[in-house]
């Protein structure tokens, strides 16, 4: 398959020219003391006083030499394990929200640990969905748990690779202990660490922060996977046009990378990217624009300039309920983003701008999923393909319904959908006109109301409960 | 006549232009209140109405509260002392831990659009600074903002320090993913879910 291409050959060239001389002009902001030191011992010139940091191109051009090419997700199973590019369209639920959309009432509410692992659960069986990146936020967390009310039902529940952040290496300290215990050894989790972190050091425009600066950092010196995302937001943080926010947007991933090339040369990366245009009319957040989606495209275009993993939070919506507006906004965005050939798509679940996790919406977006994968696998080019002796066999005016080709085919050329009706209306009716998210939560419940083969096992359980006292339950709990 | 003139200038927001009318105003020896009120702060009535009709954006409205404000300094040494130009105090920060400013930076604008005296501690602020650049300003409101969920507890702790040491400053929570149940569970006296709604509030929270 091939890639759309945005730009020619001397554009691509000039963004990252343009880049390069934002980095040595204008620099970036760093808040964080460390980062301050590993800038200034790398080559980069550091004013501890007013903490900018003017990054020589020479500097960067050596990061850049130690970019890698791929990056993996490593799962509590190895059959979950993902790589990119490889395996590509690697499909992630979009993460922390504070909300639920109550699945009885259909009212949004604070989530809580059990929402957490009923999601990890349906997360763990619908297909199109490769990591699990903890859906929301768990207000019944204990004093002192905050993340531990996070990580515990995700792992418990869910043996695809799981990824999210912490506030406070403290936290982020306390879910390695947990990855630690589960994976048996530290050995054995530094083998496989099935935990991927995730962060939004870089504030725009142009800034290093303290706490995700630091844990990006530690996770970088410990070898343990862990990835950026670069949000710009044009009119706001970026200037209001695509070429200026793509290139701000991709001077600061250059900078981050150099940052974490300079502390591990190597180190696997994601050129990650959330690049909006606010609603200038209000000033409104709008991730589901479609423009969110052309410059995913742009970055992504960059991201192969380098030769790194791309993607990003792609594929969000504004709805605040599972509408049309939520499907076209998912749907149009991630399109483009797979057709310019974007590696990650963080993008299940969530509605309103990131602060909602809909469990029929979920169903919807592995479906969504389900298709952009299609779509990768594309035509299949061969001679075979072609089915020229079938053709000759079935000649003008016959049937290919009954061969043995299409007996062969029938369960794999085609996406299956379960959301998506397609019966005739009458049929329809008679089952009382439901619509695409009614349809999707019976999926939900049908999934939900089954026992959990992937929950840890009763030993495991006691292990980790032992070992953490006070752990939220963390347990599928669902009854619509 | 002239004093319309600078009504048009601040609508237009010809900061340069409302700069020289005013002076010209106040040589040719206009009465300052009738500058003020009818050219400078009628203007921005104006503004906020072509705003709420969705006719104006919010750059629009920024650049006309910038030159309301050119206007405004220079007038401000000729004001006399009982003359009231501001609507009140406003202190406004992101809270301990959060670095992400742009819904304040709206709300500080905006603010200061309608007439408020806004004073922006910026990010990563603490309750210390909060209370004592309040007690020093004599504030009438302390704004809070959080982007980040992990970070929306301080908002508690402020509201918990005012109460302790009686002070009488109101308070006001904004952020994404701060809720209307959120603000009143830790006591705050406004919420709003956007900027123009923050304005709103803080017209009613200094209503006297």
């Amino acid at each position: 398959m091939e890639f759309t291409k945005l730009f020619t050959q001397t554009e691509a060239d000039r963004v990252h020219e343009a880049s390069l001389e934002i980095l040595e002009n204008v620099g970036m902001l760093v808040r964080n003391e460390k980062a301050l030191s590993i800038f200034s011992a790398n080559g980069c010139r550091v004013d501890m006083e007013t903490k900018m940091v003017r990054f020589p191109r020479e500097v960067v051009e050596k990061a850049i030499k130690t970019f890698v090419p791929n990056y993996t997700f490593t799962a509590q199973d190895p059959k979950f394990d993902v790589t990119m590019p490889g395996d590509r369209p690697i499909v992630v639920t979009g993460s922390s929200a504070p909300n639920v959309i109550d699945p009885k009432t259909g009212e949004e509410r604070r989530a809580t640990s059990t929402d957490i692992a009923n999601i990890a659960y349906l997360i763990n069986e619908l297909p199109g969905f490769d990591v699990f990146s903890i859906s929301t936020l768990a207000d019944d967390a204990p004093e002192g748990q905050f993340s531990m009310s996070r990580f515990y039902p995700a792992l418990k529940n869910c043996k695809k690779p799981v990824r999210s952040n912490t506030p406070n290496m403290e936290d982020l300290k306390k879910v390695l202990e947990l990855g630690i215990l589960v994976a048996g050894s530290e050995e054995a989790y530094r083998k496989r660490p099935f935990i991927n972190h995730h962060y939004c050091p870089v504030v725009s425009p142009l800034t290093f922060d303290v706490e995700s600066t630091e844990a990006v950092m530690y996770l970088t010196e410990q070898g343990l996977p862990v990835y950026g995302t670069i949000v710009p937001n044009a009119g706001m943080t970026s200037p209001l046009s695509l070429m200026g926010t793509l290139t701000l947007g991709n001077a600061e991933f250059l900078g981050l990378s150099t940052l974490i090339q300079m502390i591990r040369p190597g180190a696997p990366m994601i050129y990650a990217v959330l690049s909006t245009v606010a609603d200038m009319r209000t000033g409104a957040y709008a991730p589901g624009a479609i423009e969110t989606g052309m410059l995913q495209m742009g970055h992504t275009e960059m991201a192969r300039f380098y030769n790194v993993p791309s993607g990003g939070y792609i594929g969000l919506t504004n709805a605040h309920s599972n509408d049309a507006q939520s499907g076209y906004e998912t749907g149009m965005n991630t399109t483009a983003a797979l057709l310019a050939g974007a590696d990650l798509f963080n993008m299940g679940g969530l509605l309103g701008s990131l602060m909602a996790f809909d469990f029929g919406k979920a169903v919807i977006d592995n479906e969504i999923a389900l298709m952009l994968k299609r779509m990768k696998k594309g035509f299949e080019y061969s001679e075979e393909n072609l089915c020229l002796d079938l053709i000759g066999k079935i000649g003008p005016g016959g049937s290919y319904m009954d061969t043995e080709h299409t007996l062969k085919n029938m369960r794999s050329i085609a996406v299956l959908p379960k959301v998506a009706t397609r019966e005739m209306r009458r049929r329809w009716e008679d089952q009382g006109r439901p619509d695409a998210h009614s349809r999707a939560m019976k999926e939900v419940n049908k999934i939900l109301i089954k026992p959990n083969k992937s929950r840890f096992t009763e030993e495991l359980d006691a292990k980790v409960r032992g070992h953490f006292p006070g752990l939220v339950a963390g347990d599928v709990d669902w009854h619509l | 006549m002239s004093v319309q003139a600078i009504y048009d200038a601040v609508v237009e927001f010809d900061i340069g232009k409302v700069i020289d009318l005013v002076k010209a105003e106040v040589e040719s020896g206009t009465n300052v209140s009738v500058i003020l009120s009818d050219g400078l702060i009628g203007a921005m009535d104006e503004v906020g109405r072509r705003y709420t009709e969705g006719e104006f954006f919010v750059p629009e409205m920024l650049m006309a509260a910038k030159a309301m404000k050119a206007g405004l300094e220079v007038l401000k040494p000729l004001l006399s002392k009982g003359e009231n130009i501001k609507k009140g105090t406003i202190i406004i920060g992101t809270v301990k831990g959060d670095l992400h400013d742009i819904g304040k930076n709206l709300v500080s604008m905006m603010m200061e659009g309608a007439g408020f005296e806004v004073i922006d501690l910026g990010v990563d602020v603490d309750t210390e600074k909060f209370l004592a650049t309040a007690k020093e300003k004599n504030a009438d409101i302390i704004c809070m903002s959080a982007l980040l969920t992990t970070t929306m507890p301080f908002m508690e702790v402020t509201i918990k320090s005012i109460r302790e040491q009686g002070l009488k400053f109101k308070t006001m929570v904004g952020g994404a993913p701060v809720s209307e149940d959120f603000a009143t569970k830790i006591g705050a006296d406004g919420w709003s879910p956007d900027a123009p709604g923050a304005v709103e509030t803080a017209r009613r929270l200094t209503a006297r």
